[in-house]
């Protein structure tokens, strides 16, 4: 039960993340290792609200990450919309980069503690099981943000706007689908996602260091090329699938071999797309942004 | 209402659109023929804002919608259907539909609207709910219609409305868009099938090579000396 506990923990923050990724790549097919530095920049907001109440600590996060990810869109890759992937992911690095040294040079290359939520480590007594809060906390917050994500992009106009974006961006915005509006709410709600990633993996780990984000990140992206580029549902699953299979890995794998289990899941990850390049949920119809 | 005047647009070096002229009028259905590569979708595109022109003027209703994006000209009550209709696959037939309604403030009459078209084609009414890429050939180019209709255009556009249907599903498509033109709205349509579009329009040009070469009504164009020309580019 612990050990499934560990994977369905880790498998959702690497969804949460996955989804950040995917939400971006549906309505730009751009892949935005940025978003590492959206959770950096908010694990930095968590640093500068120590000491004050956790609600204004994650709200100080939250709007680090939103207003980060709406900056980057509109000054970066906006005035890019029409450029070539290739073009957009170069310029995703050099954003990603430029927000990096910024921490750097402002704040500090060495990685800093930060005591955020410690009381989450007390155990407690779940259906005979014990378990870590910030193992409940963890899953919780994941299954509520993957659920309203979902209710989100089902239910609401904006969603649908953003589902058929993700398909068709074309012809969405012949049907008069605003592509800003569409865009920027991608990149508000991927502000969203990176800032709950933030809280959770500060809360485990109590460190936030300028490159905090980019191993997550690189882990997400490969999770939504599993899950099917351009797929938010696959991206998700994805993100499930890698951290649950990591972490299984380390609970199974003999002592002598766990210290190569990153090396196990991406050979997964390679068997998986030799018999399905296309993800596991393939996206319909992968076109231009125009 | 709208007027197409001295268009020229290029993909590159490639040109294909050179000086193009024509008008549309309020109820009327015209239809632009021609061989492949004549320039027919890039028209299309350019007044529908998907695609850029470099010279030339696009006016609706006196204003002029050359460098509008697309999202802004379907605001201003162009709708086009796109070759291949280019339906949401993944999106049940009511959500695509929904789209449709996407610019409408009056969301109730919206809603009213879409029950309203699911009940002039059945086919969709039954497969409301079901993903949109499940429909025939026939059955998405209603959905794309319909669709289009739903953000209540002055003008509706069509690119290659007959494409791979059966001519049943033809004659019902052209069936429709003659009770869409009796509502007051005006029908651009672009075709290869010269015979369909012959007989249901008021007018016809005949673009090849990017330029307008015949004008006039389907008789005077069939009848006229230069049409082999004019369509296939050579003398017959």
């Amino acid at each position: 039960m612990q050990i499934i506990a560990d994977a369905i923990a880790l498998g959702g923050l690497y969804a949460l993340t996955a989804l950040g990724i995917g939400l971006i790549f549906g309505v730009m097919r751009l892949i935005n290792f940025a978003h590492g530095d959206l959770i950096a920049a908010s694990g930095y907001s968590l640093l500068i609200a120590a000491g004050r109440p956790v609600l204004a600590a994650v709200v100080l996060a939250l709007l680090a990450a939103v207003v980060l990810a709406l900056g980057t869109e509109r000054l970066a890759f906006r005035p890019l919309r029409r450029a070539d992937p290739a073009s957009l992911l170069i310029a995703s690095f050099a954003v990603s980069v430029f927000l990096e040294k910024l921490l750097i040079v402002f704040v500090d290359s060495r990685p800093k503690g930060v005591d955020f939520l410690p009381g989450l480590a007390a155990p407690v007594e779940l259906f005979g099981v014990r378990l870590q809060q910030l193992q409940v906390v963890t899953i919780a917050v994941s299954a509520a943000l993957l659920a309203g994500m979902t209710w989100l992009l089902r239910f609401t106009r904006i969603g649908l706007e953003m589902r058929a974006a993700a398909e068709n961006f074309r012809m969405a915005r012949l049907l008069g689908v605003r592509a800003n509006r569409v865009i920027a709410a991608a990149f508000a709600l991927s502000g969203v996602l990176a800032a709950a990633v933030t809280v959770l993996f500060v809360a485990q780990t109590g460190v936030v260091a300028p490159r905090m984000g980019l191993t997550l990140v690189v882990i997400a992206f490969v999770s939504t090329v599993i899950g099917g580029l351009g797929s938010l549902p696959g991206a998700a699953l994805g993100g499930m699938l890698v951290g649950s299979t990591s972490m299984l890995l380390q609970a199974f794998l003999p002592d002598e071999l766990r210290p190569f289990r990153e090396a196990f899941v991406f050979l997964a990850v390679i068997v998986v797309l030799l018999f399905r390049p296309q993800g596991l949920l393939a996206a319909r119809g992968l076109r231009e942004r125009v | 209402m709208l007027r197409v005047e001295n268009l020229h647009l290029a993909y590159g070096r490639v040109t294909a659109l050179r000086g193009v002229s024509l008008a549309v009028e309020p109820g009327a259905m015209v239809s632009i023929i021609g061989p492949n590569g004549a320039g027919k979708t890039s028209l299309l595109g350019a007044i529908a804002g998907d695609v850029a022109a470099q010279s030339g003027r696009i006016l609706f209703d006196g204003a002029e919608l050359r460098g509008l994006p697309s999202d802004a000209i379907v605001r201003r009550g162009i709708a086009l259907v796109p070759e291949g209709r280019h339906i949401f696959a993944s999106l049940t037939v009511r959500e695509n539909l929904t789209l449709g309604a996407t610019i409408r403030a009056d969301r109730a009459a919206a809603r009213a609207d879409i029950d309203r078209f699911l009940s002039i084609f059945p086919i969709l009414r039954e497969r409301a709910g079901q993903p949109a890429g499940r429909l025939s050939g026939g059955e998405q180019q209603q959905l794309a219609i319909a669709r289009a209709l739903l953000a209540r255009p002055r003008l509706l556009m069509l690119d290659e409305p007959s494409l791979g249907l059966a001519p049943k599903i033809i004659d019902q498509v052209y069936d429709y868009l003659a009770e869409v033109r009796r509502e007051g709205v005006a029908v651009l349509v672009v075709e290869q099938n010269a015979g369909r579009a012959l007989a249901a329009s008021d007018s016809i040009h005949v673009l090849n090579g990017g330029t307008v070469r015949l004008s006039g009504s389907g008789a005077e164009v069939m009848q006229h000396a230069g049409f082999d020309s004019a369509y296939f580019g050579v003398a017959l």
